[in-house]
Formats: C-alpha cells, structure tokens, sequence
C-alpha cells in the first residue's frame, strides 16, 4: 500500500515518522544527527503514539489465555471454527445463530491451522490496539493532538476496554468500527464532501455487521445531525449514504438467505427482542463507573459543563453518540456488561479534553508555566494509575466463586471441557444447569452437554439450545450419562443449582472431577473451592 | 484297633493340617490372555432370530417368499407371511415342547403356525417380526457392534434347560428330587472352575431374593427365580457363604461398576423386563441399555465385553435349521449381540454358536478346563472381536440411528456475502482518504459549526 492509498487517519498517524526516517537518511554526523533526531517534532509526535500503542498491547495481550473461555467467547470461536472446516465443533455451534459472522469471519482465517484460546484472542486483542489508535485519531481529527494522545492513553488503561477487548467478543470489533465511523462523520463536517459520507455510511454497515445491536448508533447521527441545523446536510449525501450502509448490512440476511437459513434469522431475531429482563434499571449505572474509572468520568462531565462557552459541533457529535445507546440500553431489557463498549472511546475524547484544559486553569498559570504544565501532567498520571490498578486486579483470574457475564474467562471451564475430552465416551451426553457451561464443556470437551434451565418455551429459549422439558425421565431413560454442577450458574439460578443436586443425588452420582479456585477463606487464609464438579450418574 | 485307629486319626489330622492352608487360601488369579478382563454375560427371554433381526440389513433374515402354512399337509395358498408387529401387543406364545418340537418338524421348518393351528389356538402371530421402530437400543447396538446371526440357543426344550447350558454346558440333572439332588452336587459350572482358578465372578440377579430356592420352589408354591437363576438348584451355591455369597442383586452391579470392582465374569439374569411379552420389550431395551451404558461410562469399559442373548425362541418363526451337534440340540436361532471396545464395528458374525460357545471363549481367556463335552467342543466367540485393533471408545447414543449428520451449512455463500461487502467499505475509506490527499493543498469548504464559527482541522485550544 502506498501513502497516497492509506486511511486518512493512519496517514495522520505515519506521516511523521516517514518524515523523521527521511531525516535520519540526511548525512550529518553521527551524534549530532541523533540530537537532531531527539529534537525532532515529529519524531517527538510519533514517539508517543508507539508507546501508548505498546502499553495497549501488554495489557492486552499480558498472559491471554490463561483462563479459559467464557460462553459468548466459546460460541463465537466455536462459530469460526466451525466456519474454518472443524467437522467436531461444526456439530456443537451452528453457523447462523443470533449474530452476524463479521467477528467470526476475521477469527475463522486464524483458525485453519487449529483452534486455539491464544488465536482467537489475539486477533480480538489486535482489534483493541487498533482502537486505541483509531481514537487517537479521532481525538487528534476533533482537537488537536495532545488530546489525541491522552484520549488514546486513557483507553488504553481503561479497565472497561481492556477487559473486553481481551476477551473473544463482538463489541470490540462494533468499537473500532464505531470509532471510524465517528472519524469519518467528524471528516464529512469538515468537507461536506461525499465521499466521507459514504465512508462514514460504510464503517457504519460494518459495524452493524460486527453487532447487530450497533444500529442504535445510527439514532446517535440521526440526533446529532437534527440537533446541529448549522451543518448542512444534502439530501443526496444522505440517500447515497443510507443506500451504502443497506447494501453492506445487506451481507447479513443475504447469507443467511442464500444458505437457506432465513428462519433460523427470524427465530434469533424475535427471541431477542421478546427476551426477558436480565438486568435491572440501573444495572450500568452500578458497574460501569468502576471500569471506565469515575475520575474519567467527572473529568468528561465537568469539561462540558466548564467548557460549554467552548462547545462546537465536535462535543455534541460525541454527546449524541455516547447518550442515544447509554438511554436506549438502560430502557431495554436485556443488557450486558459489554453493550455499551462504543461508548468508551467517546469518553476518553471528553476526558482528554478536559485534562488537556487543566494548564489553562486562571490560578494555576498564575503560579507560572511550570506549574501548570506539571499540575496538568500531575492530573493524567493519576488518572492513568486510578485506571491501571483496576485494569491490572481485572486481568488477573477471578478469585471468586461467581462470575458477571463478559467480564472474562471462565475459570475452571476449560479444565473441565479438557478432561471431558480425554476421559468421556465422545458420544456421552452431559446435562448442566445452564446454558453458559454447557457452551464451555461443548467447545472444549466436543461432548453433547445440554441444560436444566433452557426452557421448553421456544418463546423463551436462544433457538440454538434444546430444552430438557422432563429431566426426570431423561434420566430414567439414561440419556445422560454425567451431571455438570458450576458455582456460577448455581449462584445466578439457585433454583436450578438445586433441581441438579438433587438429580445428583436420586441418581447416584458419582463425583468424577473437580475444578477449584483459590478463594480467601473467612479467616483471610487462601483456600481450594470447587467451582465446576461432575458427576457420572446411572439410572439405577 | 485303638492303636490303629489312634495313628489314623493322627494321620488324618496330619493331613487335615497340612491341606488346611492348600485350602483356605484364595488360588493366584488366572490372568486372562486376551485384552478381556471383565466378561458380562446376560440372558433374556423368548425371542428368535428372525422375530427382532429378521429384516435387518445383511444378516440372514426372512427370506423372500417365505410363508408358512396353516396345515403342515394342507394347500401352500393356505399360509401365514412374515408380518410386522410395529404397535401391536402380542402375548407370550407359550410355546412348550410340544410346539417347539412340532415346529422344528424333524428339521424341515414348517411347522411354525401349523403347531399353534392343531391346537385350536391362533397360530398367526408367531411370524410376526419387530424392526428398528420397536427394537432401537438393539438395532443401535447391532449397527456399532457384533451381531451374530447363526447364534442358536444350545437345545429346543425349554428356558430352564438352556439356562443350564448356559452356566454348567450341559442340561441340567433330571429325575426324581432326593437323585436330582446328588446329581446337581456333582454337575459342574463354569463358577465351580472360575472359583477354584481365583477368576472374580458374581451371578447378578434382578430383584434378588435370596430365600427363593429350589428348597422352597414346588408344584404347588412355584417360584421362576430357580430357573432364571440355574445355580439356586445346587445346595452348595446356596449354602456355602464363599459361593452364595456371589449371587448378589443387580443393583450391586452398578456399585460395582461404580467402584471399579466390576468381577473378571459376571452374569445377569432379569426379572420383569424379560422381553417374554411385547410389553416388556421396552423395558427390557431400557435395562439393557442401563446395563451397558454404565459398564461404557466406567473404568472397566477398555477391556470389557457384554454379551446378550436369548434363552430360547419362544415360539417365534425363525427360518434356519438348526445343526444336530448332539441330542439335544441346537435348538432355534436366538439373537446375541456381543458389545465390546474390540468387538469388530458393525461387524454381522455367522459364525455357528450357542450359549456354550461363550463358556468356551471364557475357559480360553482365563485358562479353565471344560465344563462338559459341548463347550469343549464348541466354536468360541472369539471370532467377533478384533484385538489387534486396540479398543475404541464407547458409543453411549447407542439408541440413536448412526446415520444422523449435521445439515452442511455453505461456508463460501458466507465468505462471498461478507467479504464482497467488506471490500466496499474499505474501498470507499481508501477512496475517501486518497480524495482528500489530492485536496489537501486546497482549503476544504467550510461547514460553520453549532455555534456560527467556522471549524478548523487544528483548533483553538479552548481556555477555561
């Protein structure tokens, strides 16, 4: 690829560094060109790019695989391999489930040489990299490039984003769609050219294709392109726009169609907006102000609100980008913890303004430049290690014996699927008491694990799954030849957790492996707890 | 005298003292020489060949045409087809000697229905045949492992004399009660070799109740546990504790199972899912897959082997003759199935067998001498394994046709749809990029911004 072919935004991001190699090849001699190197602007600009790039990286790539997967993580990898020719996962997670394959597409071109955890996440953790670089650029786009830098050294460190982005899931991928999209918007209001509008309608389809529930965002440009009269919008760029973005979300029914799948589409599509509530009201509210870090936060709110005699189109561009999903996935009834990812770049952007305004401060700059800068400095390393410290505890293994979905790997669960694979009949059948686990043992033990809790009403049930409707006599009838007990399920469905101890016990199970976890005791002392137990059981 | 008899009981006791260890200690276990170290030996009840395997694929089934007539002398129009029994109840058909013998019709096979008809008794059902429909555990079991289709039950009498076939070889003592009784405490089994060779067995009896022996079974007061259980005719197997012990209720087998104390033989009589009646059938198809699917679920499945037959055709039409091996028999074509992790993968053995040919393969495996003269002469069972192959895994879903595959979904419709449209989102990123290079050295038209200043690519740096 030549420059002239290169994304706006990684021409931004490279050009210096071309100009400050250029500068390198000019003969001078050689401690004087390393001085002049030091010096040099763009050098100087690049340089720290790399480094919060770097930083990105370890975090998210700091001992990857070393829990297993979760559910959705085994369901997409399981749908990739699948994809990539794996016959015995092909027969475990069918192709066309509720989401489109954008994400498992990308996954399945790592895969043909084998399935593995570091594969699949790697590519995930690639793409979070990548959002932090895109949201340098867009901060860079908005404002300027300092704040480009500590809008993508807050996302960097950002508990929420590490997390997520280290973990096989879709949102990482909508994120750095979404990011683009916002790129190109903030292009398209600067140059009413069209063709950033059709950038800008294309990513937006991509995004969609990453997850479908990303058609929320769309509401966030409808919003902020109604509530800024002052930017003209042509009625052509628009139509042209919408018809790109249709055609690119197109792929999504279009394959599904063509492999003759289209009611599989339509099952998925009315479980999902028919589900019931999973979550409460305020279920973001309590979680996600300690995973993006309430300092960012305050210092995003208090900048719009200190800053408002200073607001453009940029901020309301990204208020409406981040309000239109916070409103719309707090009202809907089924959320998770990684729903509202898209949102994090646009925060750091706030946040980063904000700090970026802190050496201007009337009080501080009267005490001298010096002051203020560092006060200024003072204020990002204290936001960034109240962001790493909770990253860090984030990426070490739970040490609990309960699990919130999303926030990463399941330990134990791969343990379990690995002796499953090793020491049960390939064709024995597995009941669990729920769903997530049975996914797990599925991907990693290749065994048929079915679950007490999916329920016999389609209405109610992920179309993938097939319900027990009569535990009692599947058992009797010896369809199971093993019982799957996990802390995680049992804590999350209590009653279930008993309806399978109790089959344990009428049907003379057997404790044939245990997964455990260090725990702190009551006394502060670290101990062994059993986090996923299964039992061989007969029927007699 | 009293000296002799003084120095005779002192060599006596000499004697006593020195064969008291020979035999209070356990003989050295014989190790087997083939990979089977546990041989699980169950028999059901009343079934022939043709009447559960008659239509299945690539056995010897009911040939086409086969008909059998009303009256053995009477017209060949006048006759009775091979039918299914798919959803209908059928009673047992009480065949006694009589029948069997009528049936057998000194070797020429046409007396299926007429037996039942000379009786004034309906003789259409006996051709009947169940199918993969009624018989899925057994089908399922037949399509993954052996089934032997020349398998025939060891004389044409009745369950009794089969079941002692089936443990000691031979038909079991006969006359009257005080002779039958010396008779049966010198008749061997193949647990007599098995216990003095220190081979593990146990006799596992479905709702065993240990007071229902031949001491307490009469014509008036009858009871069938004797019979399905041949070693509660022998006084020593219920009065010596080192023997009766062994014959334990089936619910131990599963403890056992449990436990990895599964014996190097055992055997397994039923009581209740017999399959002597249609609607048994079920329940029996549902113990023996209990049965297996345990033994496939525990430690000892690697170097197992369960072989199922039946004690006896029952009544029902099978079509081949069996061989005279010797007075009493062979009797009918039964079914065996042999499930093992060496069995041979749906393997159809035609092998000429009866009960006694699994005696044979046991007193190979452990080194035993024969029982009696018909499994010292009899083809072992042998032939239906494939050692050198190693064992292979279990097949739990044995109930399940083998054919179900997951649908194909087309990959590249996938690849195509999604990357067709992939390539149109970076193409116009590229696009919209390379634009706005070539643009760059010209100002880019203003759009004013929310607040009525024109936006610039670098800001103002905003003050608080």
């Amino acid at each position: 690829m030549t420059s002239d072919t290169k994304p706006a935004f990684l021409s931004a991001v490279l050009a210096p560094a071309r100009e400050s190699l250029a500068a390198r090849r000019d003969p001078r001699p050689g401690g004087q060109a390393w001085r002049r190197l030091a010096a040099d602007p763009r050098l100087r600009t690049t340089l720290p790019v790399a480094l919060i790039l770097l930083l990105a990286a370890f975090l998210r790539f700091w001992q990857l695989d070393r829990v297993g997967f979760n559910s959705d993580e085994a369901v997409y990898t399981g749908t990739a391999a699948a994809l990539a020719g794996d016959e015995a996962l092909r027969g475990m997670f069918p192709v066309f489930r509720a989401h489109p394959l954008f994400l498992q597409l990308l996954l399945s071109t790592g895969m043909h040489g084998g399935v593995s955890d570091w594969t699949a996440r790697s590519i995930t953790a690639s793409i979070g990299v990548a959002a932090v670089l895109a949201t340098y650029a867009l901060g860079r786009r908005l404002y300027d490039h300092r704040i480009g830098l500590l809008a993508a050294l807050i996302l960097a460190v950002m508990p929420y984003h590490v997390v997520v982005s280290r973990q096989v899931l879709l949102d990482g991928l909508m994120t750095l769609c979404a990011t683009l999209v916002l790129y190109c918007v903030a292009r398209y209001v600067e140059s009413a050219a069209l063709h950033w509008m059709l950038a800008s309608c294309a990513l937006m389809g991509a995004t969609v294709l990453a997850k479908e529930t990303s058609i929320v965002l769309v509401g966030g440009l409808y919003a902020f392109f109604a509530l800024t009269p002052a930017v003209r919008l042509r009625l052509r760029h628009v139509g042209a726009g919408l018809l790109v973005m249709l055609a690119v979300i197109t792929a999504f029914p279009l394959a599904l169609s063509l492999s003759g799948r289209a009611s599989s589409g339509q099952h998925y599509l009315l479980w999902q907006l028919f589900r019931r509530s999973n979550h409460g009201l305020l279920f973001y509210a309590q979680v996600l102000p300690w995973v993006i870090g309430p300092l960012t936060l305050l210092l995003a709110a208090v900048g719009l609100l200190l800053l408002r005699s200073h607001n453009t189109w940029r901020e309301r561009l990204l208020l409406t980008w981040l309000a239109v999903p916070v409103v719309f996935f707090t009202l809907w009834p089924v959320k998770g913890f990684q729903y509202l990812l898209p949102t994090a770049p646009v925060i750091a952007v706030l946040a980063a303004r904000t700090l970026a305004r802190v050496d201007t401060l009337q009080w501080l700059r009267q005490r001298g430049r010096t002051v203020a800068t560092g006060a200024s400095y003072a204020l990002a390393l204290v936001l960034t290690i109240s962001l790493l410290i909770p990253t860090w505890s984030r990426i070490e293994p739970s040490n609990t014996g309960t699990y919130l979905a999303g926030t990463g790997g399941l330990p134990g669960g791969r343990e379990a699927g690995r002796w499953l694979q090793q020491n049960v009949p390939a064709s024995a059948q597995l009941l669990a008491i729920g769903p997530s686990m049975a996914n797990v043992l599925q991907f990693y033990g290749q065994r048929r694990v079915y679950a007490l809790s999916v329920s016999p009403d389609p209405a109610n049930r992920n179309p993938s799954y097939q319900p027990v409707p009569n535990p009692d006599l599947a058992m009797r009838q010896a369809r199971f030849q093993y019982l799957v007990w996990d802390s995680y399920t049992a804590a999350r469905s209590p009653s279930f957790g008993a309806k399978l101890t109790a089959l344990v016990g009428k049907y003379h199970g057997v404790a044939v492996f245990t997964s455990t976890v260090t725990v702190r005791s009551k006394s502060g002392q670290p101990a062994e707890a059993p986090v996923v137990v299964i039992y061989r059981v007969r029927p007699v | 005298m009293s000296k002799q008899l003084l120095a005779a009981a002192l060599a006596a006791l000499f004697t006593a003292w020195l064969a008291a260890p020979a035999a209070t200690a356990a003989p050295a276990a014989t190790k087997p020489i083939t990979p089977i170290e546990h041989f699980v030996y169950m028999l059901q009840g009343d079934r022939s060949f043709d009447n559960y395997f008659g239509t299945y694929p690539g056995a010897e089934g009911i040939p086409p045409g086969t008909c059998q007539k009303r009256v053995v002398t009477g017209s060949d129009e006048d006759c009775v087809e091979p039918f299914p029994l798919h959803g209908t109840n059928v009673q047992a058909l009480g065949a006694g000697n009589v029948e069997l013998d009528n049936q057998y019709d000194e070797g020429r096979m046409d007396g299926f229905v007429a037996a039942y008809q000379n009786q004034g008794r309906d003789g259409r059902p006996v051709m009947g045949y169940y199918d993969q429909r009624d018989l899925p555990t057994y089908w399922g079991l037949a399509n993954r492992y052996v089934l032997f289709d020349h398998f025939f039950s060891s004389t044409r009498s009745g369950e009794r004399v089969n079941r002692s076939y089936w443990v000691s070889g031979s038909p079991p003592p006969t006359g009257a009660p005080k002779a039958v009784a010396a008779d049966y405490a010198k008749h061997l089994t193949i647990f007599d070799r098995l216990q003095a060779a220190g081979v593990d067995w146990k006799f596992y009896v479905q709702n065993y109740d240990p007071k229902q022996t031949y001491r307490t079974s009469s014509r008036t007061t009858p009871t069938t546990q004797p019979v399905r259980v041949p070693l509660l005719n022998y006084p020593r197997f219920i009065d010596d504790p080192a023997l009766s012990s062994r014959i334990v209720d089936l619910s131990q087998y599963y403890r056992d199972l449990d436990r990895g104390k599964l014996p190097a033989v055992a055997y397994i009589a039923s009581n209740g899912p017999s399959e002597r009646s249609t609607r048994s059938i079920d329940s029996g198809q549902q113990l023996v897959t209990n049965l297996v699917g345990s033994l496939m679920v525990s430690s000892a499945w690697k170097s197992s082997a369960f072989l199922l037959s039946y004690d006896g055709s029952g009544g029902w039409f099978d079509h081949v003759k069996p061989p005279q091996v010797d007075s009493h028999g062979y009797g009918m074509r039964v079914p065996a199935l042999l499930v093992s992790p060496y069995a041979r993968p749906g393997h159809i053995n035609s092998d000429v067998l009866d009960y006694t040919s699994a005696l044979a393969f046991m007193e190979r495996n452990w080194k035993l001498a024969p029982v009696a003269s018909r499994d010292a002469a009899a083809k072992s069972i042998e032939g239906a394994f494939d050692f050198p192959s190693g064992p292979r895994p279990a097949d739990v879903r044995f109930t399940e046709p083998a054919v179900a595959k997951t649908p194909v979904t087309s990959v590249a419709v996938v690849y195509w749809c999604y990357g067709a449209v992939l390539c149109l989102v970076v193409g116009l990123v590229v696009f919209a990029a390379v634009r706005s290079r070539r643009r760059s050295g010209t100002p880019p038209p203003a759009q004013p911004s929310a607040n009525g200043k024109t936006p610039r690519s670098v800001p103002v740096r905003a003050k608080i």
